[in-house]
């Protein structure tokens, strides 16, 4: 066998064939060979040495933090004492407690609010082309509180940042980056520190959902809201925008439902 | 102090994330994040593009978590789907996800005398960060083979069904690309050795 016979046959037998049964000219060539020895060597090294490359790298946190951040998106992630196949902010409604009376309206006005800041504030020109339009209602203190110190969500309100982000054509890596700023957190408004004292007296778990929950929907209005301030023509920025408002609505009027 | 999430285990964390529990779905997270993206990094070799691969492995994972049964292993499932996502972002940039053979037969047929007269031969071990500079030095077709055979431990007859190429193909990839990868490292040997 010669040295070319062996680099046809070598494919085939370093990874096929076990130890012991190479065909038997083979084995003499290479013993008498330093260069197709070598090469088995080399070959067999480097192969060996690859499998500790293998699990070696860290993913930096930030990927962890998307990959929540998706799945609560989603839905795929359910708050623990939700009940099954309903997620966290839908959850079983259990008779209304009339002392909460403050928050329908206060859920309505912020809506309504929502609803003010984003047809008007944010859009000019837009609203310069539409016929004019009249406010639902006049923004209660929650919804100017709201409006003044924009914000984001926990759960279904992730997707919104990362739709806005791949609107701006930037990487999501950039906007968890600017998500995790250690931003300045205003002062809550009344409406919330109301809001904050009626879920404090619920289950430590779902206390901390409830303030995590508006902790992240204000945060997300004051994205959008930074966002739209330098993109007031953005129509999709806008909606982004009202469904945060909603998210807001919606999260005191859950809060309602479950006080008992 | 034990990390309670760290507790449980592999199915314990697999049964509870089809009901939605987020801790179960980070343990998971953790248990094979280290494999996941070192495969990601070692075929695109692009950490920010490794990531983003990363994440819509698990993200894909995590979707269909629902249907998983159990019969084969959970971490061979996932990496599976790891691989798919790969190749399925190499396709998109319309990188070759296998070498074109007719191109390359020519090649590395014969032992070269690299880089000098003296045949220097990879004594000992080889440095990790030099044989991971040289794989991200291979033609992406090579790169993929040879990390699917060589650092994730496939058989040619799974590599061969993932890419979509015959076995006889896959061993040649891989046989070309250890001799690439030995060129390399020699290469890089001797260059250290002219600066050092």
């Amino acid at each position: 066998m010669t040295c070319a016979d062996v680099r046809r046959v070598l494919p085939e037998i370093l990874d096929g064939g076990p130890e012991g049964v190479f065909p038997a000219d083979f084995e003499t060539h290479v013993k008498s060979c330093p260069d197709c020895s070598d090469l088995i060597s080399d070959l067999k090294l480097i192969s060996s040495e690859a499998r500790q490359l293998a699990a070696s790298e860290e993913p930096a946190p930030r990927v962890w933090v998307r990959i929540a951040a998706e799945l609560r998106a989603e839905g795929l992630i359910r708050e623990p004492d939700s009940a099954p196949n309903r997620p966290a902010l839908f959850p079983a409604s259990p008779p209304r407690r009339w002392s909460a009376w403050w928050l329908a309206p206060v859920a309505v006005a912020l809506l309504a609010a929502g609803s003010y800041v984003v047809s008007h504030k944010h859009a000019p020109q837009v609203a310069k082309q539409q016929a004019p339009t009249t406010p639902l209602t006049t923004p209660a203190p929650a919804a100017n509180s709201a409006s003044v110190s924009p914000s984001a969500p926990a759960s279904a309100l992730s997707s919104a940042p990362q739709q806005l982000a791949k609107k701006k054509s930037a990487k999501p890596t950039d906007v968890v980056a600017s998500a995790a700023k250690p931003a300045v957190e205003p002062e809550p408004s009344a409406e919330d520190q109301q809001f904050l004292s009626v879920v404090s007296t619920r289950a430590p778990s779902m206390r901390a959902t409830y303030e995590s929950q508006l902790k992240a929907v204000n945060a997300h209005i004051r994205e959008v809201q930074a966002y739209l301030d330098q993109n007031p023509g953005d129509a999709e920025a806008r909606q982004h925008l009202m469904d945060a408002y909603q998210q807001k609505a919606l999260l005191y009027q859950i809060a309602l439902d479950r006080i008992q | 102090m034990t990390d309670p999430k760290q507790s449980i285990t592999e199915a314990e964390a697999i049964e509870q994330a089809k009901q939605g529990h987020e801790a179960a779905f980070e343990v998971l997270y953790h248990l094979h994040k280290r494999r996941v993206y070192s495969l990601c990094l070692r075929m695109v070799s692009n950490p920010a593009q490794a990531e983003d691969l990363a994440q819509e492995a698990f993200l894909q994972l995590f979707r269909k978590i629902g249907t998983f049964r159990g019969e084969s292993a959970f971490s061979t499932w996932l990496h599976r789907m790891t691989v798919n996502v790969v190749l399925m972002q190499l396709r998109k940039k319309g990188l070759p996800v296998v070498s074109l053979e007719e191109t390359l037969e020519a090649e590395d047929e014969a032992p070269r005398k690299e880089f000098g007269t003296k045949d220097v031969k990879l004594t000992g071990a080889v440095d990790r960060l030099q044989l991971q500079r040289a794989i991200d030095r291979l033609p992406p077709g090579y790169r993929t083979v040879f990390v699917l055979h060589d650092v994730e431990g496939f058989e040619h007859n799974e590599i061969a069904q993932i890419v979509g190429c015959s076995i006889g193909n896959s061993k040649s990839q891989l046989h070309k690309a250890r001799l690439k990868l030995r060129e390399y490292l020699k290469f890089m040997r001797a260059e250290k050795a002219k600066t050092g």
